[in-house]
């Protein structure tokens, strides 16, 4: 597709944001060449690591939930997969790069074969379905003991370098992100958005809707594996409570809700918000900080179903550094009318 | 009757919802460079025709050809990329993406793969877009959501992305209805020009009976889901029945 209304980046906004990463592709190094200094530790790294992958996640559930229309909720069933993939590959003494690729591409074949009959269903029976399978993995991944370990869980050999790990998610959510702002300017990405308008007026025009979904769904499952893996490696030991951990995909649909459905910089922008939020803010809360996850929701939904992409005025999803953008200059023409804004 | 193989042919193709039947064992045909009309009272089934012709709905009973091919099992994507398409009654537009963006996934998929998508579009298709929506004088939207549109540019805009693939036949669905006079001028001699030079087909569903006589070689007139006249829109105009179905006796 060509490029769409909001020209983006302009080269200050460029430079914004290749100083960004090169800041945080240095964190590590800070940490080794000044050991004394307290802001950059292995904590923060861990932290910095955590919300890589939310990133990651949120983008890989939007590129379903977000540009296709199909809202997932059991999106967290490939990263249980990927996890498990991983553990069970390093149980058999595979090293960790091949495992996490194994298990990835067993998302992705898992993500093929039960793409093609819930792809089928629309709306909430899709989304249904979905918490179906994740729920059912959940129950055989416990009584597939002599494979997964059973309720007891799987550990993995302990690997604990922090500044691995910080690089591999970052590189990895960077790529992602870079791969969905590719799809949303391709053929592909417009197809998907035309799927989630409009579905049969996407059929009736010569869109093979299935095919263009299940790819969609299965590249998700795919790089969502991978952070399963990952996951998996960093924290030495698995068990089914753990990794299908039941609100991980409302917290993904959470935080590309806030940031902007459908767009490619609001998985970033939701998941760096949440993550920070909970953790600085909400860790105060103790046992309220649910409440306030809740509470945040409803108000998105009620007051802000655009998000903060939406807000700032990224009307087509395609900018990455919209939200750098003064909203006080926006023309009025920018504005996109409420009643516009498909959730 | 000549030998030659109808574009589009409906055998017999009835439709039921329920113990409602909206289409009863209608037999139609669109000749190769040829315009139709199909005209009706409200409710007499011809949406329901063209979702059945069209494979948008399912048919109960008959058949439908295309270019002489049995397409009743066909998916409508199939059918698109045969070279059939369409507008519809309540407009389709992807109201997310920009006019340039509508037409754009609505060209020509035949034979294309999912890789292939993966990348912008080629030039020529970004060309031919601009060149629609010149002509449908939407240039200075090109790039604004199709949400922000108004119902009658929403409806040229719809026009635009029937276009765009090139088909052979081209089912317009009240294709008129919100636009200005001047323009529904200018979309009659468009359609013209594409019947005469191009040789397209047309099967048009339209109320205003003088977008319908100026443009159209024969009509069909439906009257509770069954085929009520045939012939030519002066013949069908003067026919006793088909006066009663619009006025009563």
């Amino acid at each position: 597709m060509t490029v769409p209304p909001n020209r983006p980046p302009t080269k200050s906004r460029l430079v914004l944001l290749v100083a960004l990463l090169v800041v945080l592709a240095a964190l590590p190094i800070v940490m080794t060449v000044f050991p004394d200094q307290t802001w950059v530790t292995n904590s923060r790294l861990f932290s910095f690591t955590q919300m890589f992958m939310l990133i990651t996640l949120t983008s890989n559930w939007n590129l379903t939930g977000g540009f296709t229309g199909y809202v997932d909720f059991g999106h967290a069933v490939f990263f249980g997969i990927g996890a498990y993939g991983t553990g069970i590959f390093m149980n058999e003494a595979w090293p960790f790069w091949p495992s996490m690729l194994a298990g990835a591409v067993l998302a992705a074949v898992f993500a093929l074969i039960i793409g093609y009959p819930t792809l089928r269903l629309k709306g909430p029976y899709f989304s249904i379905a979905m918490l179906g399978m994740f729920v059912a993995m959940r129950e055989i991944v416990r009584v597939a003991k002599p494979l997964t370990g059973g309720g007891v869980g799987l550990t993995l050999p302990p690997y604990l370098n922090r500044p691995l790990f910080y690089y591999v998610t970052f590189f990895l959510a960077v790529l992602v992100v870079g791969i969905m702002w590719w799809i949303r300017r391709s053929e592909f990405g417009a197809t998907l958005i035309a799927i989630r308008e409009d579905e049969v007026g996407a059929e009736m025009r010569g869109i093979n809707t299935t095919v263009n979904k299940i790819a969609a769904f299965v590249l998700a499952g795919f790089l969502t594996g991978i952070v399963g893996g990952l996951w998996a490696y960093q924290n030495t030991f698995i068990d089914p409570d753990g990794v299908f951990f039941p609100s991980r995909t409302v917290e993904l649909v959470m935080m590309a809700m806030l940031g902007g459905l459908g767009t490619v910089a609001g998985p970033v922008v939701g998941a760096t918000t949440i993550y920070w939020m909970r953790d600085v803010v909400w860790a105060n809360l103790a046992e309220w900080h649910l409440f306030a996850e809740g509470m945040l929701m409803i108000l998105i939904v009620l007051y802000a179903p655009q998000g903060i992409m939406g807000k700032l005025g990224d009307r087509s999803g395609t900018s990455l550094l919209r939200v750098w953008r003064n909203p006080l200059r926006r023309s009025a023409l920018e504005e996109v009318p409420e009643d516009e804004v498909s959730v | 009757m000549s030998a030659v193989t109808p574009l589009l042919e409906g055998r017999g193709v009835t439709k039921r919802f329920g113990g409602l039947e909206a289409v009863k064992a209608v037999d139609f045909k669109v000749m190769p460079n040829e315009i139709v009309g199909l005209i009706g009272p409200n409710g007499s089934g011809k949406t329901t025709l063209f979702d059945c012709l069209s494979r948008v709905q399912a048919i109960d009973e008959g058949s439908v050809h295309f270019q002489g091919i049995d397409i009743t099992r066909l998916k409508p994507h199939q059918v698109a990329h045969m070279g059939m398409s369409r507008t519809f009654q309540v407009i389709r537009v992807y109201r997310k993406l920009t006019l340039l963006e509508n037409m754009q996934v609505s060209r020509q998929w035949r034979g294309e793969n999912l890789w292939s998508q993966m990348r912008p579009s080629h030039k020529d298709v970004e060309e031919r877009s601009r060149d629609l929506i010149n002509f449908l004088r939407l240039e200075h939207l090109t790039n604004e959501p199709a949400g922000t549109l108004s119902g009658g540019q929403r409806r040229l805009l719809e026009l635009g992305m029937a276009l765009m693939p090139d088909p052979e036949l081209i089912l317009l669905d009240e294709a008129a209805s919100g636009i200005n006079p001047t323009l529904v001028e200018e979309i009659k001699d468009r359609i013209k020009t594409l019947n005469q030079e191009q040789g397209k087909a047309f099967l048009v569903v339209e109320h205003d009976m003088h977008f319908i006589s100026d443009l159209c070689n024969r009509v069909y007139v439906l009257n509770y889901g069954e085929k009520l006249a045939e012939g030519t829109p002066a013949e069908v105009m003067e026919n006793e029945a088909v006066i009663e179905a619009y006025f009563g006796s």
